[in-house]
């Protein structure tokens, strides 16, 4: 058990670097180029770390004191998320409330700290931000207080065993419920077609415009912390879709591992197939997992009281 | 029991004795006494919260025509003497330094201190009495020495305006309140409380109807909407302390009726819950929806109000479900979340509006897009709103977390309760909730960021200099400090709480709840373990920091008009939901070659307000000009009137008798 909490530790800290390569590679790979190495984002970050910070000197301690939230924040609510072999660090009842709401504290600095610069660029960042939150939580807690009405459990962990022996409508379900949760992952780790990461306009930026006046240890710690991010919710999506029981713990360990490199090169591709969409557009996308997590609500009405 | 008496009068005998006090002694004598109070109410109301049993006993007033007077101290009462005492002191302390600015203005301080006296102890008594008459007294008491509050400063229209706002709607109120006790009492018999419980468990659709009578005049008093017009007109006319008491403690009161009601009623019916629980999920979507949209910070402290007694409701309803479910693991987290949130609303509400009070004495104004900057002058005050914005928006490691958790907990439970119903109705407040949480930290880092953070957007901002003095940080501190230790040990709160649970649910068992808790903080004191260590190791990497300018793509002079306004970060979020808000726009557009003044602005009313009620009082006033005929000022005219109705009278008796 604590083995196996302990790697979890390690890939939670470790694994958003390498995910972060994948995407780049496989970015790079449908461009036609040869493109960083894989471990690319690591030096970034190890120099980063090693650099002095510049500070705007309208900020006040918040934004100081704001990566360094975020980090914990992101770090412990990755604590919560069911990993290798559907096993997470910390099991508890109700944990996903908690995680959710661990997320939302760092979002509320993030948001805080945005504004404490004085730029209308963050400005437009964090307002932005903030509306796309209030879209994706809602439906975040829909998927989970379904999934835990078929499992009939409250923990994370457990969460997600019941669609392993729920039959057809059960693999809708899921599928749906992971629909929902890639829009998730693409909305909150601002990824293509919601935000591009590599785009230079600072009007068009959303997470990216947030942190513009962020540099050395500190930005280093929020990409480190948006790549944790990046992780649990590939790790949910995983957990979802690989049934741990009839695998064995091996064999899911290792499904798992395939899996956030599968997500990461879905996401790189996707990157690489589509434009981001108009920030009108934006909306609608987002408001798509509010349906899936309705129509996932449905179906577990259905499928409890079908009869 | 006799401490309690003295705990009821000592405010009054405070507000009394400060008549006679010269103007600078008359807020320390004030406060003096209710902190007496507050004292002597948390021996006995302590008392009750540990062991549980419940104290009473029976005064005789008026020889005893309406009964005699029955006090009654349960675990429920308790809890509410507990809070009131507690927050009104820390608001009495607050006072002092507020109203200093009053003291030259030939402000009436006197008639404030005894109104703040009695609202204190005639809210004192409507937990504590279950006679209905003399509920009904100190209710009125309550309310009446309310308004005198509100208008504290009459010389300015808008805050009579919204006095007598006040005072209409709670008169609504108790016209409602007196309808069901009148019910109660004539098939009871009796004016006691305790009487009322057979009638009403014996008979369930004359419950229902007790129940909604009770539900609309008690939540006018709390804000539920469609009844909360007066709180977003109160709140702001009011001195802030007074809002926060009002705020904090007072619009529970309404809660605490419909409790009492409820725990009378014993097992409610399934329809009935529902529609608590629906009423409690629109009531907060609205208040956070209208806190978000608007940039007087006491105004949206108001909604904000709404919106949490919104979520008191949830809890309530959840509660009421789980018992006409039958299923006590439900009920039990439905009421506990309910009573803790009372308790943690009253907290961080009341520290916010000391906060906001704090800001508007130093500035001049509660037009949040005229503040800004003010975290570096004023750090104390920063810090302590800081930590109510968090606590409110149900961000662990502080106080809303922990009921939050405890109503979603319970909302997870109900919706494993075999009904198709419960489980969807469930799920939707679930996510209702969630949104009523991340419209919240929209909300509120709205206010933040604009009041606090960035530059000074107006010269109300720039002079600032200090912070304000220490008689108003304290309390604000005090209450910070709750904030934290209810977060941080939810564990000891709850055992405390559960005695107040009892009332509805028979016998229950706390260990399981309670073991959740414990683990919630462990993993918060780990947390901030972890964050502190991450902090010791930032300064031990010890790099080098240079000051700039904020990025403005190369532009280095950045001003105060470059920064995002409160209303634009507010904006796609609010041009999402259109419908729901009645724009006002005040636009004159540039005009001419060199266009001299331009000006916008965008006011944003109450949608109920605008649609509904207004509509409705236009109606009222048309059908009574009918009389207008009647009344023209002719005394002779009256006489007759008056002769008719009499001479009508005698033949009406001669015919009937």
């Amino acid at each position: 058990m604590i083995i196996t909490a302990i790697i979890n530790l390690i890939i939670l800290l470790f694994a958003p670097f390498l995910v972060l390569g994948v995407i780049k590679k496989t970015k790079a790979f449908w461009a036609g180029r040869k493109g960083v190495s894989l471990f690319q984002p690591w030096w970034d970050f190890v120099k980063l770390m090693k650099k002095d910070a510049v500070v705007s000197n309208t900020t006040t301690w918040i934004f100081k004191f704001t990566p360094i939230l975020i980090f914990a924040t992101t770090l412990f609510a990755g604590l919560f998320v069911p990993m290798l072999g559907g096993s997470s660090v910390i099991n508890m009842q109700g944990g996903f409330i908690l995680f959710a709401y661990l997320l939302g504290l760092g979002k509320f600095f993030a948001l805080l700290s945005a504004m404490d610069t004085g730029s209308s660029f963050e400005g437009m960042g964090a307002s932005r931000e903030a509306c796309f939150t209030t879209i994706v939580e809602p439906a975040f807690f829909i998927i989970m207080a379904s999934l835990i009405a078929l499992s009939g459990n409250y923990t994370f962990e457990s969460l997600f065993l019941i669609l392993e022996s729920a039959g057809g409508l059960g693999i809708l379900i899921m599928i749906l419920a992971v629909l929902a949760l890639v829009v998730m992952l693409l909305t909150e780790c601002c990824r293509v077609p919601v935000d591009d990461p590599t785009t230079h306009l600072e009007l068009t930026m959303i997470h990216e415009v947030m942190i513009l006046d962020n540099s050395g240890q500190d930005l280093g710690l929020i990409t480190w912390a948006a790549g944790i991010k990046m992780v649990i919710l590939e790790s949910l999506i995983a957990a979802l879709l690989i049934p741990t029981h009839l695998l064995g713990f091996g064999y899911s360990a290792l499904a798992y591992v395939v899996a956030l490199f599968v997500i990461a090169v879905f996401v790189g591709t996707l990157e690489s197939a589509i434009a981001r969409l108009r920030m009108s557009h934006v909306f609608e996308f987002i408001f798509a997992m509010s349906s899936f997590a309705l129509i996932t609500l449905s179906l577990t009405a259905i499928k409890l009281y079908g009869n | 029991m006799e401490i309690f008496y003295y705990a009821l009068l000592a405010p009054i005998a405070g507000g009394v004795l400060s008549l006679a006090c010269p103007e600078k002694m008359k807020l320390k004598v004030v406060s003096f006494f209710i902190f007496l109070s507050t004292v002597l109410c948390l021996i006995p109301a302590l008392n009750v919260l540990v062991t549980g049993n419940t104290i009473s006993a029976d005064l005789n007033i008026l020889n005893g025509i309406f009964g005699t007077v029955k006090f009654v101290i349960d675990p429920l009462s308790a809890f509410f003497i507990a809070v009131i005492s507690v927050m009104s002191f820390v608001g009495s302390v607050y006072a002092n330094g507020y109203l200093k600015p009053y003291f030259d203005k030939k402000m009436n301080i006197s008639s404030h201190c005894l109104f703040f006296t009695m609202l204190i102890s005639s809210m004192l008594g409507v937990v504590s009495i279950q006679n209905v008459i003399f509920f009904l007294i100190v209710w009125e008491i309550m309310s009446l020495s309310s308004f005198f509050l509100v208008i504290f400063e009459d010389n300015k229209k808008e805050v009579l305006t919204a006095g007598i706002k006040y005072l209409i709607y709670m008169h609504v109120s108790v016209l409602f309140i007196i309808l069901a006790f009148a019910f109660l009492t004539i098939k009871s018999g009796s004016y006691d409380f305790a009487s009322f419980a057979n009638v009403l468990q014996d008979n369930a659709e004359f419950a229902n109807l007790v129940f909604a009578l009770v539900f609309v005049g008690f939540g006018i008093k709390a804000g539920f909407v469609p009844f909360h017009n007066w709180l977003p007109e109160a709140h702001p006319a009011a001195p802030s302390h007074v809002s926060a008491v009002m705020s904090g403690v007072m619009i529970k009161t309404g809660i605490y009726g419909i409790l009492r009601v409820l725990a009378l009623v014993g097992i409610p019916s399934i329809e009935i819950s529902y529609a608590v629980l629906i009423i409690s999920l629109i009531t907060a979507l609205y208040g956070v929806l209208y806190a978000t949209s608007q940039f007087d910070v006491k105004k949206l402290l108001a909604y904000s109000s709404i919106e949490n007694i919104g979520i008191i409701g949830l809890g309530m309803g959840v509660g009421m479900l789980g018992l006409a479910f039958n299923s006590t693991a439900v009920a039990v987290l439905g009421f506990l979340g309910c009573i803790l949130h009372i308790l943690n609303h009253s907290i961080f509400k009341e520290l916010l509006f000391l906060g906001a009070g704090a800001v508007y004495t130093k500035t001049h104004t509660r037009d949040i897009e005229l503040l800004g900057g003010l975290a570096k002058v004023m750090p104390k005050t920063a810090a302590l709103f800081l930590v109510g914005s968090v606590a409110i928006c149900g961000l662990p490691p502080l106080n809303g977390f922990i009921s939050e958790f405890l109503i979603y907990f319970g909302m997870l439970k109900g919706a494993l309760v075999d009904s198709l119903g419960m489980l969807i109705i469930l799920v939707l407040s679930l996510a209702g909730l969630a949104l009523v949480g991340t419209m919240a930290i929209l909300c509120f880092t709205k206010v933040y960021s604009i009041v606090f953070l960035g530059m000074p957007r107006s010269e109300n901002a720039e002079h600032v200099k200090n912070d304000v003095e220490f008689s108003m940080v304290i309390p604000m501190g005090i209450l910070a400090t709750f904030a934290g230790l209810i977060g941080l040990f939810p564990q000891f709160v709850l055992n405390v709480i559960a005695k107040s649970v009892q009332i509805f649910v028979a016998d229950f068992e706390l260990p399981q709840v309670v073991s959740v808790m414990q683990n919630i903080s462990i993993v918060l004191f780990a947390f901030l373990l972890f964050v502190v260590l991450l902090m010791l190791v930032k300064k031990l990497a010890n790099k080098n920091v240079v000051e700039h300018c904020t990025w403005g793509c190369g532009y280095d002079k950045p001003n105060n008009h470059i920064q995002y306004t409160a209303s634009s970060y507010a904006s796609p979020f609010l041009s999402m939901l259109t419908p729901l808000f009645k724009k006002v726009f005040d636009i004159k557009k540039p005009k001419d070659l060199f266009p001299k003044d331009a000006h916008f602005s965008l006011r944003i009313e109450d949608v109920e307000e605008a649609y509904i009620i207004k509509p409705f009082i236009k109606d009222v006033e048309k059908f009574f000009t009918i009389f207008e005929r009647i009344q023209n000022g002719n005394i002779q005219q009256y006489i007759l009137y008056g002769l008719v109705f009499l001479i009508l009278s005698l033949i009406a008796l001669v015919i009937i008798g």
